[in-house]
């Protein structure tokens, strides 16, 4: 790293060389980095795609399309299953950064089976060809099949016993991603802090609908999709801003950030790290440039850190 | 750790890697654009089949399109482009001297390593792909035949654009060839008749119902067949799994384990595999 301003950030008991790391689902560095190795991946953090026990086939298509500013997408959590991830895992061994496993589940039992499942391979033997395992990211976004299809993200009740239960079967960073499908984003805040949360990750995409302008149907083959990208910015930093005033923990903020100045916003209303998913799918150079303008809105500020910013969208003056 | 380099050397590295390049011609044909770019790294690795994402110009935000490489000649490749929403309308747009990001090629690209005889099946723009696999299979001097079904005589002005061989063109209103869908003229056709006599592999590029029902129509004749898809797409390189098909073994991603696929295992849009509640 070149001299200029320091970026680096601490969410609980992990430093990040940058804030910047992916939203889960919108980057595959063995896809992006190939044959160029995995020496090249831009962000701090490396967030696979949802795993959940069983392999999902994902939903019907059409899966994804652009909207103004935006992109709808219902992909349904497609991914082969906790032990097709686990034996996959060693092509990750070379990443520089730390990964963080993004869990899904139809309910509650589904995301304690998958840390579980992953904890007894860390304890395992061969461990060392494995790539550093620093958390997991709980993605309470999921309809919750034993709850009526309700999220768990949107029942803090239920956020509250996932986050407990999840708690002391693993010492790693525990982070909970919450929905914006709620009318008060900081209950769920609230309830996993107190379960014992060490960040809280917001906001995952919110539920629109997209209709096919010809059949006047809807065009997405689930019908309702998630939105994302920057149209959804503004909501996503009121969400952070009004996390980070009632609730004490590290949070990783996004929602459609694409610049440095954007990412710089998201901090300025109480984020440590910055998650970056739409940007990248639209630009694979995103992330790189977004670290880069980052260092320069310092550099430009003559500010050395990032603490002098964080929050400071809440305070007085 | 610094951030991943955006060229790490000049016009280099192809697949994800974003490419700017100057935009050398561009014809208009109707609604399609002829737009001939210069980028010697994509058009020295580039096969039938593949595509690129670009850059949509003048957009804030706006996720890539992804576009058939529709010819390559020396250091230029051309894209086909059917304006059909904002996106390629402002594609279609790219005149002589604009900058455009291209990036790829992507995807699979079609295998004609044990294609003796091809027969080509194109819907509308779904021609661009198979010139680029008509020059290849001309150049290898592969016997093979073209049908082209166009919606009527709007769209005739495409085949100004296109050099493809022993042609046989359909239009669904009458006004050009023979009258019906490009299946329908595969069926009363002596040309299509010739090539299933060779034995011909066939190639075909077009809206998902097409495939199928080019598929039925190549199974029938026990003839091999591979359909090139289109699809929405956000990534282009797999990461997304946004443009999948339903195919017999199971969802594919357009993008990476496509976007040519056998078409037996083609499936219709409303076949679902498995599938979320």
């Amino acid at each position: 790293m070149t001299g200029g301003p320091d970026l680096r950030v601490r969410l609980g008991s992990l430093e990040l060389l940058h804030p910047v790391i992916n939203a889960s689902g919108t980057y595959d560095v063995l896809a992006v980095a190939g044959e160029r190795g995995l020496g090249a991946v831009p962000f701090s953090c490396y967030v696979p795609k949802t795993v959940t026990p069983e392999p999902r086939p994902g939903n019907p298509p059409p899966r994804i399309t652009e909207t103004p500013s935006g992109i709808i997408n219902a992909i349904g959590l497609e991914n082969p299953g906790i032990e097709a991830f686990i034996a996959d895992l060693p092509r990750l061994a070379g990443l520089p950064v730390p990964v963080i496993i993004s869990v899904g589940g139809a309910r509650p039992e589904d995301y304690l089976a998958v840390v579980r499942r992953v904890e007894e391979r860390l304890a395992g033997a061969g461990v060392r060809e494995l790539p550093p395992v620093a958390g997991y990211e709980l993605n309470v976004s999921c309809p919750n099949v034993s709850a009526g299809g309700l999220s768990i993200g949107a029942d803090p009740g239920a956020l509250r016993e996932l986050v407990s239960a999840a708690r002391p079967l693993t010492a790693r960073l525990l982070i909970a991603k919450l929905t914006p499908n709620v009318t008060d984003i900081v209950a769920p805040a609230l309830a996993a802090a107190e379960a014992g949360a060490d960040a809280i990750s917001l906001i995952n995409t919110l539920k629109a609908l997209v209709l096919d302008p010809v059949s006047l149907r809807p065009f997405l083959g689930n019908r309702t999709g998630g939105l994302c990208g920057p149209a959804i910015r503004p909501i996503a930093l009121r969400m952070v801003a009004e996390v980070a005033a009632s609730v004490d923990l590290p949070l990783i903020g996004m929602g459609g950030v694409t610049s440095g100045q954007e990412a710089l916003e998201m901090i300025a209303c109480g984020a440590t790290a910055v998650a970056v998913g739409a940007a990248t799918l639209a630009d694979p150079r995103a992330p790189g440039r977004i670290v880069r303008e980052l260092r320069e809105e310092l550099a430009v500020r003559s500010l050395a850190g990032l603490d002098d910013i964080r929050g400071k969208a809440l305070r007085d003056s | 750790m610094s951030a991943a380099p955006d060229r790490p050397d000049g016009c280099g590295p192809v697949g994800a890697a974003v490419v700017p390049c100057v935009v050398a011609e561009s014809l208009v044909y109707n609604d399609w654009s002829l737009v001939w770019i210069e980028a010697p790294a994509l058009a020295r690795v580039a096969r039938p089949g593949q595509f690129v994402m670009v850059a949509v110009p003048g957009t804030a935000f706006s996720l890539r399109r992804p576009l058939s490489l529709h010819r390559v000649r020396g250091d230029r490749v051309a894209l086909l482009i059917e304006r059909r929403g904002e996106g390629t309308r402002r594609l279609a747009r790219l005149a002589a001297g604009a900058e455009v990001e291209l990036s790829g090629p992507l995807g699979n690209g079609f295998d004609i390593e044990s294609t003796r005889s091809a027969l080509l099946v194109a819907g509308g723009i779904g021609v661009a792909p198979l010139q680029f696999l008509a020059d290849e299979l001309r150049a290898r001097r592969i016997p093979s035949w073209t049908f082209v079904g166009l919606r009527g005589e709007r769209q005739l002005p495409l085949l100004e654009a296109l050099d493809l061989p022993d042609q046989t063109v359909a239009t669904e209103d009458g006004t050009y060839g023979i009258q019906g869908t490009v299946i329908a003229a595969l069926d009363v056709s002596t040309a299509a008749a010739a090539a299933v006599e060779t034995g011909a592999v066939v190639f075909g590029c077009g809206p998902l119902p097409m495939l199928v029902a080019l598929r039925d129509w190549t199974s029938v004749r026990g003839l091999t067949g591979y359909g090139s898809l289109e699809a929405h797409m956000a990534c282009g390189t797999g990461a997304c799994h946004g443009c999948v098909v339903a195919t017999a073994r199971g969802y594919l991603r357009v993008c990476a384990d496509g976007p040519v696929l056998p078409l037996e295992i083609i499936r219709g849009a409303t076949a679902a595999v498995g599938g979320v509640p």
